[in-house]
């Protein structure tokens, strides 16, 4: 009796020894720097002035119009986006999924491989491809699509599409692994039967690929969604949240509260608590949408 | 003999101090290899002969970077990963003297001789009376033209000297007309130009008490006007961005600019346009009460860090180079065109060298005389709110709304920004 239970402390003791690393580094760097951030959210003042003032910080924001900018951006990216960006990694994925494809290697490392590119770098490289005199405009205005060349970061719509365009070839080919890995767990014979019965590739897309992915399409979505409400490389460097605010995105305003302006570190890490609360109510609503287990 | 060997016994006691105690270090923050940190080098070399027991070491850090790893350092109490001595934008100095007080060494009783400094510059280094910076390089706004392209339209850099906004406007229809160039390029969302104008007429967007000076502001008003009527006659042509509006200097796009003189390193940098170019005055307000043809735009100023265990070496670095060597000064002008506003430098000969690229005109000398009549402001604590603020009101006129308000709105978002 007693060498069992002996064995059987070994080994959760074992089990324990595997997980406090990691449990340790992710309380001392994750929620000990939320505890602490909670906390500076409670506290207002200028630079290191602070003092404790309860709640203002939260009440504060409600009338603070930039901020209401820069939450409406964030959204109206979220929800042009992370939608077309989805089905485009679905579609891909599917096409790219058919082993009968030549070279599906190269074209899967060519879809995914904006990944690997940094933040920073391609949005430059998009600042100048879309710069007045770049490629962009050169190859629309010598197939005569447009015109004259297009100011896209001087009109507000435009830079909107812009750095919807940027995020679409950065994003797409990382949320087209994770369909593509999906796929290997679908069964070759259950595609093989529908085709037996006469079903279309759209059926077969719509009627087999979409519901047998549905776990990986509410996790990417939750992914993209928390990714896009707290864009920043983007927006910084691309547009520099302009022409008049109406690329800057949340956490670009908490930026410039924390290093541009007089700081305020309380009322930024209360701005960064909104885009939690935000995150956390999107991710539940998208939970009971999509998971009917 | 006699002094050979005091040199050789002072050689060994230098030597033998230097094993003992070790050297001092300096280590100094600031920015841009061919301007700051060039000047840096030098005034290092310089003073290498005056104390050889210190080493100067300069640590390459854009602005943006200095500001973010400052605020860090701060407000995570790390004041020892900072440097000794680091370069500031004159515009962020108020703020940051202000935000973090006990940070900057109080420069006011170190013995440095402020008023051997231009006045406009040094008050931008002031905090409540008290000297935070040794003033750097000079701002000083100039109307940079090219005299081939106004030619052709009848006009010379005369015709641009003492003039008002309307006159320079009208003037720049008539090149636009003849001749098909602008005369400026401006970087849009960029209040820079705003900037420029409020300063020359004395002004700026807070009062004397650092209260909001915005929506009922007649200069800033009148300043809005100009840029919308420059932009609108398209006597200003808007570019998305820094790199461009380069661009339209180099690749001659534009028959001239209106920027801080620093912006002739930039100019010289194209050498087919040699000759070709030359600078004046800046236009002034018509109806701002205090209108001057002079203003500033950009500048930097040394700060040294409280908490340095070497700030009276690095104080003393400071007073023997940048506050007290002419030498330095006539050093880094000619190559890297880094205009001092240390007034002494001034009287030296270097100074009044014609330029080549600029036809002959003795530019420097010229850009001295300017800087010593630009209206004394102080930038203030909110600066960077307010410069976002109106950069978002010029926008929002640009798309057809009216000055007042988008200039009421502006004042109100930086309102909010300073509230409790």
């Amino acid at each position: 009796m007693g060498q069992v239970l002996t064995l059987k402390r070994r080994q959760n003791l074992i089990g324990w020894l595997f997980i406090v690393p990691a449990s340790v580094l992710i309380f001392i760097f994750y929620f000990y720097p939320i505890v602490r951030a909670a906390l500076l959210s409670f506290q207002t003042g200028v630079g290191v002035n602070l003092q404790y003032a309860g709640l203002f910080n939260y009440q504060r924001l409600l009338a603070d119009n930039v901020l209401k900018t820069s939450i409406t951006n964030v959204f109206i990216f979220l929800i042009i986006q992370v939608p077309v960006m989805l089905t485009l990694a679905l579609i891909l994925a599917s096409l790219l999924n058919d082993p009968n494809l030549k070279f599906r290697g190269f074209f899967r490392t060519a879809l995914f491989l904006p990944c690997a590119t940094s933040l920073v770098s391609y949005a430059i490289v998009f600042r100048s491809l879309f710069a007045l005199d770049g490629l962009v405009n050169f190859v629309l205005t010598s197939l005569n699509i447009v015109e004259r060349p297009i100011n896209w970061i001087g009109n507000p719509w435009t830079a909107r599409a812009l750095i919807i365009i940027a995020l679409t070839w950065r994003w797409t080919g990382y949320n087209m692994v994770f369909y593509l890995a999906g796929l290997q767990n679908i069964d070759r014979s259950i595609y093989e039967a529908a085709l037996i019965d006469g079903a279309s590739g759209f059926t077969r897309f719509t009627r087999i690929t979409v519901p047998l992915l549905k776990p990986i399409i509410l996790l990417t979505s939750i992914m993209s969604t928390n990714g896009t409400l707290q864009l920043f490389d983007e927006t910084m460097n691309l547009t520099n949240g302009g022409p008049a605010n109406a690329t800057l995105s949340v956490s670009q305003y908490i930026y410039r509260l924390s290093f541009q302006y007089s700081p305020r570190f309380g009322y930024a890490a209360a701005i960064s608590f909104v885009i939690f609360v935000m995150v956390a109510v999107l991710s539940f609503i998208q939970m009971r949408v999509g998971d009917t287990r | 003999m006699r002094k050979t060997f005091g040199l050789c016994l002072f050689l060994i006691l230098a030597l033998t101090l230097a094993g003992v105690a070790s050297a001092t270090e300096i280590t100094v923050w600031c920015w841009d290899p061919l301007f700051n940190i060039y000047a840096m080098e030098e005034a290092a070399k310089i003073y290498a002969e005056i104390n050889p027991d210190v080493t100067i070491n300069i640590v390459e850090t854009p602005w943006d970077d200095v500001q973010t790893k400052l605020t860090t350092a701060v407000m995570a109490g790390q004041l020892d990963t900072l440097p000794d001595i680091l370069l500031m934008q004159d515009n962020a100095l108020v703020k940051n003297v202000t935000n973090y007080p006990e940070v900057f060494y109080d420069l006011t009783e170190s013995g440095i001789d402020f008023s051997q400094f231009a006045d406009f510059k040094v008050n931008h280094t002031v905090v409540d009376g008290r000297n935070f910076g040794v003033p750097f390089d000079n701002g000083a706004a100039i109307t940079a033209l090219r005299v081939d392209i106004l030619e052709q339209a009848g006009y010379t850099v005369e015709d641009f000297t003492d003039i008002t906004w309307s006159r320079f406007i009208e003037i720049g229809k008539d090149v636009l007309e003849k001749t098909g160039y602008p005369l400026l390029s401006a970087v849009s969302e960029s209040p820079d130009h705003i900037m420029v104008c409020l300063q020359s007429a004395g002004t700026w967007m807070f009062d004397e008490n650092g209260d909001v000076f915005i929506a009922d502001n007649e200069v800033l008003k009148e300043t809005v006007e100009v840029y919308v009527e420059l932009v609108k006659s398209g006597v200003l042509v808007q570019v998305p961005d820094w790199e461009q509006y380069i661009g339209t200097l180099n690749r001659g796009t534009v028959a001239g600019t209106i920027n801080g003189c620093w912006i002739i390193g930039t100019i010289v940098a194209q050498p087919e346009q040699a000759g070709k170019w030359r600078i004046t005055n800046i236009p002034r307000m018509d109806r701002a009460p205090n209108a001057t043809q002079y203003s500033n735009q950009g500048g930097s100023s040394w700060m040294v860090l409280a908490h340095s265990p070497n700030k009276d070496v690095a104080v003393d670095f400071l007073k023997h180079t940048f506050a007290g060597s002419v030498e330095l000064y006539e050093t880094i002008l000619p190559s890297s065109g880094a205009l001092a506003t240390y007034l002494p430098a001034g009287d030296s000969d270097v100074y009044n060298e014609p330029h080549p690229f600029f036809g002959g005109q003795a530019i420097y000398a010229d850009i001295t005389e300017f800087a010593a009549q630009v209206p004394k402001i102080s930038y203030g604590v909110y600066n960077y709110e307010a410069r976002d603020a109106v950069a978002m009101a010029i926008s929002q006129v640009l798309q057809g709304w009216d000055i007042d308000s988008a200039l009421r709105e502006a004042e109100e978002t930086v309102k909010f920004l300073m509230g409790p």
